[in-house]
């Protein structure tokens, strides 16, 4: 074959997996790709030899330090430079607001949105060379870029009291707070430190922040004692059989849930209440969470860090989330000064002992320091197979798919 | 245009976020009191004040991908049946915000008439997450989201409520070990190489320091960033700088070429790997990270037959045996992953022989109170 042959092999075949990917029920990315001026010939072309075609590419923005990611082609017939825009606190939209991104995303760019990356962002495809005037642009829309780099990145928060009955704080002005605080607002531009920071909040024990495991810095609402009941809707629910007492004891896991006859119907232990949250899903407003609410701070989690995944470590039961300013200001500047690059907070405080650092700084925090910090195993989530293990798992899945017909 | 370069650096954040929201909601911020679910993917928020709003979950395709276009559309069907308000979550679907249910349903109707869902409720499949690829990463190692659109397709019918599953399951799709979209979903398909590297040897200089003295002050990043130790440097005899790979501590992580473009991996030996039994929420057996069911298989692009048929059988599995309101992660800790995977017939090998601890995380390292 010569090499324009095979250039066509190559585009014939992308095709064919383009046309797939845009058949059947769900709705396609490659549908919605195919309507703005993305390189599409650069995704067919990697689906088609079965590697991703882009490499590092390089950007300058005068002034302008983290928020943006460029990339180019391997063959180089192609460039991306793409905008990671920060979210307001719960990710509202005014349609006038998002009609304005929309042409802001056709003037300056490809008209292409991942409307929330991974990161928390939202991703605009943009014209590398109308990059410098879009900052301006972007700007004057009341935004900006950022959450790229070795620096402070986007702060996540639960949609907390704009929607959600369960919040236990104002996880929106959590996020709000943080990012306006001055050591952490000043630096959003500068790549200080080994790697990124990420602080999520989140309202209640349900943690749709992820703040556990996403975040160097989680925090989680949660209350002293047991759930809330009102006892006259609880008996309410009952008589109208809206709520089975039996289902109430055995959904909960802490076991804090026994009948009672004269209270009502139940009786919650609060020595053993773990605020799972299962016995408020279920009766809620009969049962809330409790009326003394705090925030629970945990420290260390991370999905990409030198030792693997992490989930986050328990730090302190605070009374208000602005409590742990000085707390985090103090761990970081000990990372900052004694980590290699790419170690994450979490990496540091399992390299170093958990309990030691957190407890070294503890002064700069208003509560005490309490809870058990779980040990976790390292998960590994790739392989190298000898071709006897190949063999035995390709052979375990055939008889699946034969199962499951093709 | 300022070029005031600390002007320019400072960056123009969207707060207060109050200055996002209409007034519905500004006027019951932390004032909802109840709410009520009408069935795919309509809920009904109630206030204390006794204002009720409705939110359509809305699923995205794969990536949260959109044109500009279609955005306008859903932008112009709000202003017409919502109250002028979008909201993204954060596993990527799409809300649409009304005062009314006769409205709600409007707004439904018209996205189904463009080929979108509503669903993602209860117990339903609330998302099948995905990274982005070959849409636009150096890393990826398959394409995550042309995986979890032929996910979409297949298990679409979990989301939309047409079939039912004992509760609320949550998928993310990784393109490579990095997994960006973390470990706390009840399955987590990851690609990996299954091999490990070598490297381009006209063109791994480019990665290296020229000189072999350089080698005397620092490790070349290559070498440091790999976590198994399996990568060195040395000084070759014309006193340029080398690199060996030690293939049996390796666990093709990829980090190497994270830094390196010019690593390389056999890529016929591609695969995906299936964890289970992560979750973020602390109901039930609290909050954890998902753990390998399968270290590897093959895919078969564009269709991926053994990806959607694998998980398949875990969904049936789970949905025969768990008790109702059970969550896939919970179930599968209930009876062990060592009982889950023999249930499957599942061979194991050192890369998924772990046993999950009975660990407790997230609040529950606090002692209670
Ligand atoms: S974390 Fe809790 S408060 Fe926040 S949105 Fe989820 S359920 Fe609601
Ligand atoms: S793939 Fe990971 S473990 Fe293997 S050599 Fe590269 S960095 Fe090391």
């Amino acid at each position: 074959m010569t090499v324009n042959d095979k250039d066509i092999a190559i585009s014939d075949k992308g095709a064919k997996i383009l046309e797939y990917l845009e058949s059947g029920k769900w709705p396609s990315h490659v549908t919605e790709i195919k309507k703005t001026k993305y390189p599409i010939r650069a995704y067919s072309s990697g689906l088609a030899i079965g590697e991703t075609q882009w490499y590092g590419g390089s950007a300058k923005i005068r002034y302008v330090y983290t928020g943006f990611i460029a990339r180019r082609t391997k063959d180089g017939k192609d460039s991306e430079l793409h905008f990671r825009i920060y979210h307001p606190s719960g990710q509202f939209y005014r349609t006038e607001m998002l009609r304005k991104i929309l042409d802001f995303s056709d003037e300056y760019g490809l008209g292409l949105i991942e409307v929330i990356g991974q990161t928390g962002g939202m991703i605009i495809s943009m014209n590398p060379e109308r990059a410098d005037e879009a900052i301006d642009a972007i700007r004057n829309l009341g935004t900006d870029v950022g959450d790229t780099g070795d620096t402070y990145r986007d702060f996540a928060s639960c949609v907390g009291p704009a929607l959600c009955e369960y919040s236990l704080y104002d996880t929106l002005q959590a996020r709000d707070h943080y990012m306006t605080y001055e050591p952490i607002y000043n630096n959003l531009s500068n790549q200080l430190f080994p790697f990124k920071v990420k602080l999520k909040f989140s309202g209640c024990p349900m943690d749709c922040a992820r703040a556990s495991h996403r975040a160097d810095f989680g925090f989680i609402g949660t209350w002293e004692g047991s759930p809330d009941v009102d006892w006259g809707l609880l008996q309410d629910k009952i008589r109208k059989d809206d709520l089975k007492i039996e289902r109430l004891i055995k959904e909960c896991p802490s076991g804090a849930i026994s009948e009672n006859r004269e209270s009502g119907g139940i009786k919650i232990d609060s020595e053993k209440c773990k605020k799972s949250m299962n016995c408020i899903r279920y009766a809620f407003p009969a049962i809330k969470p409790g009326k003394n609410r705090k925030v629970a701070l945990l420290a260390g989690g991370n999905i990409k860090g030198r030792f693997g995944p992490k989930m986050g470590k328990p730090v302190s039961i605070l009374d208000d989330y602005a409590q742990a300013k000085e707390f985090i200001m103090k761990i970081i500047s000990i990372w900052e000064d004694g980590s290699p690059h790419k170690d994450r907070i979490g990496d540091m405080l399992f390299k170093s002992g958990f309990s030691k650092t957190v407890e070294a700084v503890s002064s700069s925090l208003p509560t005490e320091i309490e809870g058990h910090p779980t040990g976790q195993q390292r998960i590994i989530a790739s392989a190298v197979l000898t071709d006897e293990e190949r063999e035995g798992y390709s052979k375990w899945v055939d008889n699946i798919v034969k199962e499951y017909g093709e | 245009m300022s070029t005031n370069l600390s002007e320019r650096m400072k960056k123009r954040l969207p707060v207060p976020y109050t200055d996002s929201l209409p007034e519905e909601i500004k006027s019951n911020l932390g004032k909802w009191a109840d709410r009520k679910f009408h069935g795919g993917g309509i809920i009904e928020h109630i206030s204390e004040k006794g204002d009720h709003l409705f939110t359509i979950k809305v699923g995205s395709p794969p990536n949260a991908r959109f044109s500009s276009n279609t955005l306008r559309v859903f932008a112009d069907i709000e202003d017409k049946f919502g109250i002028g308000t979008l909201r993204f979550t954060r596993s990527g679907n799409v809300e649409f915000i009304s005062d009314s249910l006769e409205k709600s349903l409007l707004i439904k109707n018209e996205i189904e008439k463009m080929g979108f869902h509503a669903g993602g409720w209860r117990n339903s499949l609330w998302s099948i997450g995905s990274c982005t690829a070959y849409l636009s990463c150096t890393t990826a190692v398959a394409d995550s989201s042309s995986i979890t659109k032929v996910l979409y397709d297949q298990f679409g019918k979990y989301f939309t409520d047409e079939e039912s599953i004992p509760a609320k399951l949550r998928i993310s799709v990784a393109g490579c070990p990095t997994a960006c979209g973390g470990l706390t979903s009840d399955i987590v398909v990851v690609g990996h190489y299954g091999d490990a590297p070598s490297f381009d040897p006209q063109k791994i200089g480019l990665c290296l320091p020229r000189s072999a003295k350089a080698l005397e002050v620092a490790v070349p990043e290559v070498v440091m960033v790999c976590p198994m130790k399996c990568i060195s440097a040395f000084k070759k005899d014309d006193d340029t700088v080398g690199i060996q790979i030690n293939r049996e501590k390796c666990i093709a992580c990829g980090r190497c070429k994270d830094v390196c473009d010019y690593i390389t991996f056999d890529t016929t030996k591609i695969g995906i790997s299936i964890l289970v039994g992560g979750k973020s929420s602390n109901t039930g057996r609290g909050q954890n990270l998902a753990m390998v069911l399968i270290p590897w298989i093959p895919i078969s692009p564009p269709n991926y037959r053994e990806v959607v048929a694998v998980l398949q059988k875990i969904i049936d599995m789970w949905k025969g045996n768990a008790v109702a309101g059970e969550r896939l992660a919970d179930y599968v800790r209930r009876i062990g992953l060592r009982e889950f995977q023999k249930a499957l017939d599942i061979p194991v090998t050192r890369w998924n022989n772990t046993e999950f601890v009975s660990s407790e995380f997230g609040i529950r390292q606090f002692p209670v109170r």
